[in-house]
């Protein structure tokens, strides 16, 4: 039972939603409408579940002392500060909560992205090597496309740079891309297909 | 051991430092640097400035408007919100009617943010006439407010983030679905945008642009190419690329070189934007970010260029040795 009644909810509105998207037909457009007012009615459910696994999850680090548990005492004064910030005196300019926006949020979350170039530079300077053709060309195409992005690159180079730029990234790139995306998109109807049939039963967990 | 070899051996944190002051004298020390733009932020320009209201037309009665989707949280702003400054600035210098939405609670304080920083330099700019901040909402309910717009987005958004009823808004007069509200433009650091090509794209015709950190743009070109996608901002170098546009055209102290033209670009006048005090730094951060960008890449190619010596060299001698 605690497999199978999940199991149909999915093949069931599985089918119903590639009904609502294949067949335009009031019926299909009422059961959409209809599934969209449960959705809203749905969605607070999901963020109080949201803040009960953060509570839950770190009250269990602190009690248990894991490694790094007093970061978790951090998460949780900072998650409650600013809800309570938020609900006190509104997210408008001016009040607490922006302020911790502008003054917390926004440098750590820059800090975090911006370690990104150390790593990068760190990376291509220990790894980045022509040790066959194929590195070669990434690495020519790499040089190209860096200096092609920069004011410095077309200075250096004249605006020739930016044209061959263009040509990697508009042709190799896009080929490659494509080929990526069309992969995916059959895959992804493959496993779409697999679920609706009940042969791809992973995502219900067990260990099957 | 020799030079090369011990270049070979070279501690990553001596790199770490030697990025970190590439970064940071640019940045302390600004000079003028040209910028280049390119087809697809000209393209994006061009079609958010034909929905500018004519000399003779009232801004409330243009039916045309844009929606900017802000779909990145703090940590990708760095290269994002030049670019949403940039375009509120075009909107809001040529009375061109906008919108902000996000499905991302992180996002709905960078759209306070951007706005405000705009609109400080545009006092006769009104919410509810010239722009609307339609605010969070839940991501559940994206997929219905995507398709909902196609029809009536005043039914599909209700209301706003003052709280107000968005059909009661005078900014409304004229807009009722993507016929109307004719761009999408979507900031993200992600494919995220991609639903609005699926849906507003395929399905009601709507434009759609996007807005992209410079790891991402590589994934977008197959969109550019078929037309899904009306234009792009890659980066950071996107970002200045509209700036510069945004100062040569859409805020020319002369009325009658405000349209696009190739010949007033090609100006070296406009060059100096970096060291020029008339422009406010908000509105060229973007430029002084290249700056920074361009010695940072310099310095990424020389490391590269060293490491390549080093390797050669090393396994040079040790072919001769053994």
């Amino acid at each position: 039972m605690k497999r199978s009644i999940p199991l149909a909810i999915v093949i069931i509105l599985g089918f119903l939603f590639v009904g609502y998207v294949f067949i335009p037909h009031k019926i299909s457009s009422d059961f959409y409408e209809w599934y969209m007012e449960w959705m809203k009615a749905m969605s607070p459910f999901g963020v109080i579940l949201g803040i009960m696994s953060i509570i839950m999850t770190h009250t269990a680090r602190i009690q248990h002392k894991v490694p790094n548990w007093q970061y978790s005492i951090v998460t949780l004064i900072a998650m409650i500060f600013t809800a309570y910030a938020g609900f006190a005196w509104g997210t408008q300019e001016g009040t607490p909560f922006m302020w911790l926006f502008k003054n917390v949020q926004m440098p750590m979350g820059a800090t975090m992205f911006s370690l990104l170039a150390f790593y990068i530079a760190s990376a291509s300077y220990k790894a980045f090597r022509a040790r066959s053709a194929e590195a070669t060309v990434l690495l020519l195409a790499a040089i190209i496309v860096m200096l092609g992005q920069v004011p410095v690159g077309v200075s250096l180079f004249g605006e020739g740079i930016n044209d061959i730029t263009h040509w990697i990234l508009n042709v190799p790139n896009l080929a490659s891309k494509r080929g990526i995306a069309l992969g995916v998109g059959l895959g992804m109807v493959a496993t779409s297909l697999r679920i609706l049939l009940g042969i791809e039963r992973t995502y219900l967990g067990g260990g099957e | 051991m020799n030079i090369f070899e011990r270049l070979q051996m070279l501690d990553r944190r001596w790199i770490f430092l030697v990025v970190a002051i590439a970064i940071i004298v640019p940045l302390i020390i600004p000079f003028n640097s040209k910028t280049y733009t390119t087809e697809p932020t000209e393209k994006l320009y061009r079609l958010i400035d034909s929905f500018a209201p004519g000399q003779d037309e009232k801004p409330i009665e243009k039916d045309r408007a844009l929606l900017l989707v802000f779909t990145h949280d703090a940590s990708t702003m760095s290269e994002l919100f030049p670019m949403e400054v940039a375009i509120l600035r075009h909107c809001f210098a040529r009375k061109i009617k906008v919108f902000t939405l996000t499905f991302l609670p992180s996002a709905a304080p960078i759209m306070d943010y951007a706005i405000n920083t705009v609109k400080e330099e545009f006092p006769e700019v009104k919410s509810g006439e010239h722009y609307v901040n339609f605010g969070y909402k839940i991501g559940a309910l994206m997929l219905p407010i995507i398709l909902g717009m196609g029809e009536d987005i005043s039914e599909a958004v209700d209301i706003d983030a003052e709280g107000r009823k968005i059909s009661s808004l005078p900014i409304m007069k004229n807009i009722k679905n993507y016929n109307e509200m004719n761009l999408i433009m979507d900031f993200s650091g992600s494919s995220a945008g991609g639903a609005w090509i699926v849906y507003a794209r395929s399905k009601f015709g709507a434009n759609v642009g996007a807005g992209v950190t410079a790891v991402m743009a590589a994934d977008q070109y197959p969109y550019l190419q078929t037309g899904q996608l009306t234009g792009m901002l890659a980066g950071l170098k996107g970002a200045a690329e509209y700036e510069k546009l945004v100062d040569v055209f859409a805020t020319n102290q002369d009325p009658a070189k405000r349209e696009f033209s190739r010949e007033l670009l090609k100006d070296t006048k406009y060059d100096d934007a970096i060291t020029n005090p008339n422009i406010k730094t908000k509105f060229k951060q973007a430029r002084i970010g290249m700056n920074a960008q361009s010695v940072a890449h310099i310095m990424i190619i020389v490391f590269i260029l060293i490491g390549n010596i080093g390797y050669f060299i090393t396994k040079y001698k040790q072919k001769q040795q053994g």
